[in-house]
């Protein structure tokens, strides 16, 4: 593919510069210069200017980032210069599909979706919302893979607090992929019929509102399929945003909470859609409630690897490297439970931990006095 | 060397540095050794970016190993011996003087691994920790117990604690806190050869030669650095910094010496030239004077930091300086890496280098003079530019910078250029009383001029280097040694 100005000015700024080496959380898995944003832009360098051929090395360091944009937050030249590295490798990655260089591992995960509707080959039948009857209603609840096929207890919670707050809602059944992660992968094309067949699906059920758990999709709604000529009538929600309207509007009565809680914040709902106090407000809705911060949160926050595609450490990244991070952190700070927004970070975080690791969703619900 | 990978032999050393490490640990892949190839010189990154439009190369690794800890670099290092292959020591990548690149080739040791906090002792104020931390993050640990190491460059953020010990770092508050080497209560070492030793428990006894000044600066060449025990400090009570203009350069270098040689132990200060002041605080700070820009600060108990400012300020008025305020001092502070990142930074295609060196004060304004003469008059296409940032009780040092906007387009003349003004410029610092460096290091870049500056002298070096590292393994063909 031909280089844009956006991913060249990237590439020009970035390829020499180490001074957000330390925010990368590819580098601190790996310890290779290649996997750091400065190695990242200097390989694209060669390939888009050199005129080299994408090498098997340097499209595992495509493939080794998680997208998070840690750089992006800790570079004081963003504001004025744009740079962005997410952007950079996610076009990369594309040029790789274009090629037909992508590794083995992204063709099957590839493969997967778009036979499966999820990332690891899990037969339809294994999913939450395999059973779950569709119909018309203001409000849709969109799971995403990880709550549909690994977390059904998540979508259990939501389900309830829902019907406790008396919200007139259903899911899809057999809920479709949105198209995010082949997007991420580098299958545009393939994103956009997943996403378009999504939407469809959506529209179908009437909905006014659509309530999305994984921040992934979220950011697809918010950035991508606009861009991609994909509209959907309907306002879009992270779960906590709802959650918030539904504790605001007085449909949930709070019950107090006698532990002290932190928040791991989601790079996809923080630093790309700037989602960071709701989650906040919903957990400082309960009183009392003991919040504490950790040392980094907010745009400072440590990557959970929303889009590592780890696997339980069998793809492209140790997942429990990243969880560690925040578990000792949270540890430092005093916390007993960590309210995280992802099932990736509830993932990645509790297998690091003995303290308690809840998605804001079954937070909430473990602290509702049932009217 | 660059064994072919067609060899038989690179398998066998490939395996032999596998079986150390782990297999995960040691690298032969090419994404690898081209961004090994490149550090923060201007040179490397200048080859990299005409590499569409020349043929001119850049040197690599053969193998990049990442070891954990002593015990493994001591292995690599007997392994080196064994069959003469270089060793180049890289920590953060982000030296300015191409001391990291492996420019024979052999075996790249990226410290990272290295990088435990092992003990913060409260009572005795100093943290033990691997030297291939990057610095952020020990400081980072040490704040949230409210301490610090008090060393803050602008590489904080991307340099490891051992490449500061290896080129004599300096950070912004040194001129209260001292340079790198007056943190370093003791060290482990991998001496060349692979014997790891540890420098006595404290550094101030009277029991002969300090060995720590061997490796200090040696910018492995003598020996890697594996572990320091480094002092550190109570976070400050407060922070109080102020801004002033003066008319000049000159009366900016007095009030600076003044505020040092009457005991009011700043922790900062920072003077810029007028063609500083004109071009980079416009720039990064948004604020437009004319004269020599200084930005001063006091640390410590508030009672004792607001007698501090009231003398610093009777100082500065009594040379007549624009007194801007607290805020301009607070925003620099505030933005004092922003300094560093593009598009804030001098970058390609352009040509520069700083030409950071350090004098006595009778003769730092003349060092600041002779540089700047030979740049703009014998080179009409660079402008030059600098500050003073660290003072010490006998001389502060300059932070000059050249700057040629469009340099030549064959790499090759290029490269005489640059290394033109940089022979011209450090040999007018030398002859005024200045020195190659202050704290950048010398690496390839100043390799050359290594031996002029020491003189007589440097065999004594060189001899040191021999003794410790016979085979001539240990990151050749800088700080003047050439190579075996």
């Amino acid at each position: 593919m031909n280089i844009t100005a956006k991913e060249l000015n990237t590439i020009q700024a970035c390829r020499y510069c180490p001074m957000c080496r330390q925010s990368c959380p590819s580098e601190f898995i790996n310890y290779k210069e290649s996997d750091t944003p400065r190695g990242r832009a200097m390989l694209l360098y060669s390939v888009y200017k050199g005129g080299k051929p994408f090498e098997a090395s340097t499209v595992e360091a495509m493939y080794n980032c998680f997208l998070c944009g840690a750089c992006k937050s800790w570079c004081e030249g963003q504001e004025l210069g744009g740079y962005d590295i997410p952007e950079l490798v996610k076009f990369a990655r594309r040029d790789i599909v274009d090629q037909g260089l992508a590794p083995q591992i992204v063709q099957d995960i590839r493969n997967s979706l778009l036979v499966h509707d999820n990332t690891q080959a899990l037969d339809k039948s294994h999913a939450f919302t395999a059973t779950v009857e569709e119909k018309r209603a203001d409000v849709l609840y969109l799971l995403g893979e990880g709550v549909d096929y690994r977390y059904p207890e998540i979508a259990r919670a939501f389900v309830q607090i829902l019907q406790t707050a008396g919200v007139d809602h259903t899911l899809l059944k057999s809920e479709p992929n949105s198209g995010k992660e082949l997007d991420l992968l580098g299958y545009r094309d393939d994103a956009k019929e997943k996403a378009s067949a999504l939407i469809n699906r959506i529209q179908a059920t009437g909905c006014r509102t659509v309530v999305v758990s994984d921040p992934l999709v979220y950011d697809a709604f918010k950035n991508d399929y606009e861009q991609w000529g994909i509209t959907l009538e309907a306002e879009v929600l992270h779960v906590s945003e709802y959650l918030l309207r539904l504790i605001q509007g007085g449909k949930l009565r709070l019950k107090p909470v006698d532990f002290t809680v932190t928040l791991a914040d989601s790079e996809f709902l923080g630093r790309f859609n700037g989602l960071y106090e709701i989650p906040r407000a919903v957990i400082q809705s309960f009183n009392p409630v003991q919040f504490v911060e950790m040392q980094w949160h907010h745009g400072y926050m440590q990557s959970t690897g929303e889009a590592a595609f780890t696997f339980d450490d069998k793809a492209f990244g140790r997942g429990k490297d990243l969880g560690e991070k925040i578990s000792t952190k949270a540890e430092e700070a005093g916390a007993e439970i960590i309210v995280v927004l992802s099932v990736t970070a509830k993932q990645h975080i509790s297998a690091t931990t003995s303290l308690k690791v809840v998605d804001i969703v079954e937070f909430v619900n473990e602290h509702i006095d049932i009217f | 060397m660059n064994i072919a990978k067609t060899s038989y032999m690179f398998d066998m050393l490939l395996f032999e540095l596998r079986d150390i490490v782990g297999k995960e640990y040691v690298s032969v892949r090419d994404s690898d050794k081209e961004v090994y190839s490149v550090d923060y010189f201007w040179l490397p990154e200048m080859c990299h970016d005409r590499q569409d439009r020349s043929n001119i190369t850049r040197p690599m690794a053969d193998f990049i190993v990442h070891p954990a800890n002593a015990e493994d670099v001591s292995k690599i290092l007997k392994i080196a011996n064994n069959y003469k292959i270089p060793v180049t020591a890289w920590g953060g990548g982000s030296g300015s003087q191409g001391g990291a690149l492996p420019v024979f080739g052999g075996i790249i040791l990226d410290t990272k691994r290295m990088d435990t906090i092992y003990k913060i002792d409260e009572q005795s104020m100093t943290v033990e920790v691997g030297t291939g931390i990057i610095h952020q993050t020990l400081e980072w640990e040490l704040e949230q117990k409210g301490f610090s190491t008090m060393h803050d460059p602008g590489s904080a953020r991307c340099a490891t604690v051992g490449g500061f010990i290896a080129h004599r770092g300096t950070g912004v508050l040194s001129t209260k806190y001292g340079k790198i080497e007056d943190m370093i209560v003791n060290m482990e070492i991998v001496l060349p050869t692979g014997e790891i030793i540890r420098t006595l428990p404290v550094p101030k006894t009277a029991c002969g030669p300090d060995l720590n000044q061997i490796f200090i600066g040696a910018e492995g060449t003598m020996g890697i650095v594996t572990k320091v025990t480094l002092t550190i400090h109570r976070l400050p009570e407060t922070r109080a910094f102020r801004a002033f203009v003066f008319k000049d350069l000159e009366t900016g270098l007095r009030v600076g010496q003044r505020l040092v040689s009457e005991n009011l132990q700043p922790s900062v200060i920072r003077l810029y030239s007028e063609n500083e002041t004109k071009e980079v605080i416009k720039k990064v700070l948004g604020i437009e004077k004319t004269g020599a820009y200084m930005v001063y600060g006091f640390d410590g108990k508030k009672d004792m930091v607001d007698l501090q400012m009231k003398y610093a300020q009777e100082i500065a008025d009594s040379e007549g300086g624009e007194d801007l305020g607290a805020h301009p001092g607070e925003q620099w502070w505030n933005n004092r890496y922003k300094f560093f990142f593009p598009p804030y930074m001098y970058r390609l295609p352009q040509c520069f280098g700083t030409l950071d060196t350090v004098a006595s004060y009778s003769d730092i304004q003349n060092v600041y003079n002779a540089m700047k003469d030979v740049v703009e008059k014998q080179y009409p296409m660079a402008r030059f530019i600098g500050h003073f940032s660290h003072w010490f009780p006998w001389g502060a040092m300059l932070y000059g910078r050249f700057i040629i906007d469009t340099p030549p387009e064959d790499p090759h003349e290029a490269i005489y250029l640059h290394n033109s003004i940089w022979n011209d410029a450090l040999r007018a610092a030398m002859a005024a009383g200045g020195v190659l460096n202050e704290h950048h290091g010398i690496g390839l870049k100043l390799s050359r001029l290594t031996p002029e500056l020491y003189g007589e002298a440097f065999q004594l070096l060189k001899n040191v280097k021999t003794t410790l590292d016979p085979n001539g393994i240990m990151n050749p063909g800088k700080l003047g040694f050439g190579i075996g």
